[in-house]
């Protein structure tokens, strides 16, 4: 037991002296938060988008054409004020800066659209617009996309035609505004979360598997110097060596992992709620990613070989997670997030900070254990390739 | 046992059960290949035992069944009245290895890498920050001791290897070729350090391919090749299994045919030839016959001006017993 504790101390300060857990494990994921909020920051927090005038010349009585004003007015994301006028009127009211965005839809749209044809809708741009701008101009051509694919749809199944009314709602159907947006958000699986708070949620879980693995390479590294020989010659259990890694790995993973959500939550203004609920989450998660390095262990016959691996399964289980951006959670993406221990975490983190504690974790805890299980279950029928060496 | 061994147990060993290690009948085998075939030995307190033999023989799988690291296929370790298996924990407090290939943590200092070692092997912190100066002193690195040991010689990284082995003053120390890559300055200084330890009474299991080491240092051999231990005992108990004598040469001038004659009559000569100015004899064991030889070709009228011995040594016999060279 004391020599346990001899070999971890031994190693955490290895750790610190070579500042490689300083690096890799806080500095990188802190920088990465930082990179990855100022990709993200556009589509990030709704209020931040400013209300928004656009000029718009539609034919009002074309049974398809006012869809598309209908969906910019019903964005949730964003106020927007249609100032309805004649065609020729747009372009100056947008020059004059009255107006973001211009859109002008020419007489016959429906018509167009119903041939199968690509209807004529044309978008201009003000000098001086922003981000608002671009998502209106994104979301008319995504409802024209759309409307276009609907009626296409629509007619090829009726010889004769639908009447305008019907024709509209399917049109509607096929352009609701809350699709573009859902994908935006992706908040499959996620509820709570803000994207802030999954990002940082993310980058905690995904380099928590690499900080775990410090651990690994230590062990690894023992039988490289040759260390490892003399470890085993002396009055000790062969696993108290391994074990001594993996405890290594542990007690970096739950330093780090506590570190970054304090220092991200303070950062990006992210709450993750109740603290005993976050601690608990925290040490499950890294007693799952520890379990995984057994794995490893076991199968890597050399240090890089181990980095590897590690690199892959982090950017494997830590995409499915969500770490870099949210994933529609359908098919195989599913299955991965459902067994996936970092998901689960930034899952439980969404719980949390949506104000649930301790009792509502049921489900992501359970996952986390029932994945380092797995894991020691696994490590233990995998032969020890470097065993004999 | 090979019908080829030879072996003097009976002769060098004393009394059993002061035996520090006795390794009995020990085969290991790594798929087809038998590394290591019925290998037996034994060495007692303040013993020097030399496993001598090319690479690939065999040596550093031998040692790694003695210190427990591997399990034998067959066979068995017993080390201070105890069986070694890798699972046994107290057994292994007995051992001290210094492994073949360096065995040091490079970013920690001489001093760092001691004591760590030493709290692995339990030594309490007062007796270990005490025990670590001597080793250190032993060893020869006391002023560099606070140096990280990646900015070390290859010789000094060699000299702390054998230290660390040496902090628990095990009753067995194992040495697996320490002086591999070494300057003959750093080789002195290791082979000094080994020879005052048997002095200690600790038992010393020594693996090398230089048969200078092996007889300057060890006070039984082994010869070992592919797997097998082809001969063993003192060196003087194997060069004289080979038929091998000693020569001491005489040169000179004077009445050489008085001194021949006067030569022959002495009883550890066996052979007297000469011609005018040199003598050439045969002897069995030339060291201690030596004196004698000079005063008596002196006395017979011969002014010397040379005085040369030759024996035959461990290259001869390992030719003689496996019919190849030690070093390839
Ligand atoms: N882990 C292993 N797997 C397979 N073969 C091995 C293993 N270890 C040793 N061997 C083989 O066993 C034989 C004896 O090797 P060993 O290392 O014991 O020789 P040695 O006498 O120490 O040689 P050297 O002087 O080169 O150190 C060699 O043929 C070697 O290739
Ligand atoms: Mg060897």
């Amino acid at each position: 037991m004391r020599q346990l504790w001899t070999i971890v101390g031994f190693d955490l300060r290895q750790r610190l002296r070579d500042k490689s857990i300083l690096i890799f494990g806080i500095a990188v994921p802190l920088a990465l938060m930082g990179v990855l909020n100022l990709l993200l920051g556009g589509f990030d927090e709704s209020p931040e988008l400013e209300p928004v005038t656009v000029a718009a010349s539609v034919p009002a009585d074309d049974p398809l054409a006012p869809t598309i004003v209908d969906v910019l007015t019903g964005l949730d994301v964003m106020d927007v004020t249609v100032k309805d006028m004649p065609a020729d009127e747009v372009d100056d009211y947008v020059a004059d800066g009255d107006a973001a965005v211009g859109i002008t839809v020419d007489d016959g749209f429906a018509q167009t659209v119903s041939t199968g044809r690509q209807a004529r809708v044309e978008i201009i741009e003000g000098d001086s617009s922003g981000l608002e701008a671009d998502v209106v101009i994104s979301v008319v051509q995504g409802t024209v996309d759309q409307l276009t694919a609907g009626v296409v749809a629509t007619v090829a199944g009726s010889a004769e035609g639908l009447s305008p009314d019907e024709l509209a709602t399917v049109g509607r159907t096929a352009a609701t505004p809350s699709d573009h947006i859902a994908l935006i958000e992706g908040q499959a699986s996620n509820e709570q979360l803000s994207t802030k708070g999954t990002l940082v949620a993310g980058q905690t879980g995904l380099f928590l598997l690499f900080t775990v693995g410090f651990g690994v390479l230590a062990l690894l590294a023992e039988r490289e110097q040759g260390t490892m020989a003399r470890l085993q010659s002396m009055p000790m259990r062969r696993s108290t060596v391994v074990l001594a890694k993996s405890l290594t790995g542990f007690l970096l993973g739950v330093f780090a992992t506590s570190f970054l959500l304090t220092v991200g939550s303070l950062l990006f203004g992210v709450d993750f709620g109740d603290v005993l609920a976050v601690a608990v989450l925290i040490v499950t998660a890294v007693a799952a990613a520890t379990s995984l390095t057994f794995i490893v262990a076991r199968v890597a016959r050399t240090a890089e070989q181990a980095n590897v691996m590690q690199s892959i399964v982090a950017v494997v289980l830590g995409m499915a997670g969500g770490a870099f951006f949210p994933i529609p959670a359908t098919g195989l993406a599913a299955t991965i997030i459902d067994v996936n221990p970092i998901a689960a975490f930034i899952r439980g983190l969404g719980i949390t900070s949506g104000g649930g504690d301790l009792a509502d974790l049921g489900t992501p805890l359970s996952i986390m254990v029932g994945f380092a299980v797995v894991c020691l279950l696994v490590s233990r029928v995998i032969p020890d390739r470097a065993a004999t060496t | 046992m090979s019908a080829k061994t030879i072996s003097n147990t009976r002769l060098d060993h004393p009394a059993a059960g002061a035996y520090v290690l006795e390794v009995q009948s020990l085969v290991r085998r790594f798929g087809d290949l038998t590394a290591v075939d019925d290998v037996s030995f034994r060495i007692a307190a303040g013993e020097t035992y030399g496993l001598l033999g090319p690479n690939g023989a065999g040596k550093t799988t031998t040692i790694s069944m003695v210190a427990g690291l591997i399990s034998p296929d067959a066979g068995s370790v017993v080390v201070a009245g105890q069986t070694m298996d890798p699972k046994k924990v107290e057994v292994k407090g007995n051992i001290g290895l210094v492994p073949q290939d360096l065995a040091i943590y490079p970013d920690l200092t001489a001093r760092e890498n001691l004591r760590y070692f030493g709290r692995l092997q339990r030594i309490g912190r007062d007796a270990l920050d005490r025990r670590i100066d001597e080793v250190l002193d032993l060893i020869g690195l006391s002023d560099r001791a606070g140096d990280l040991t990646k900015e070390y010689s290859g010789g000094m990284k060699r000299r702390l290897n054998i230290g660390i082995g040496l902090l628990h003053q095990p009753s067995l120390l194992i040495l697996d070729e320490p002086t591999v890559g070494v300057d003959p300055q750093s080789r002195n200084a290791i082979l000094e350090s080994v020879e005052a330890l048997s002095v200690e009474g600790m038992a010393v299991l020594y693996t090398t391919h230089y048969m200078e080491e092996a007889e300057r240092l060890c006070d039984r051999i082994g010869i070992i090749d592919e797997g097998r231990i082809q001969a063993e005992g003192s060196r003087d108990h194997l060069v004289r299994l080979t038929g091998g004598v000693d020569h001491i040469r005489l040169s000179g001038s004077g009445d050489i045919e008085a001194a021949a004659q006067a030569l022959r009559a002495l009883p550890e000569i066996e052979q007297v030839d000469a011609d005018r100015r040199m003598l050439m004899l045969t002897v069995h064991d030339a060291p201690t016959a030596v004196a004698r030889v000079v005063t008596t070709a002196t006395e017979a009228g011969v002014s010397l001006s040379d005085v040369e011995i030759t024996r035959p040594d461990l290259e001869s016999v390992f030719l003689h017993l496996t019919g190849k060279a030690l070093r390839d």
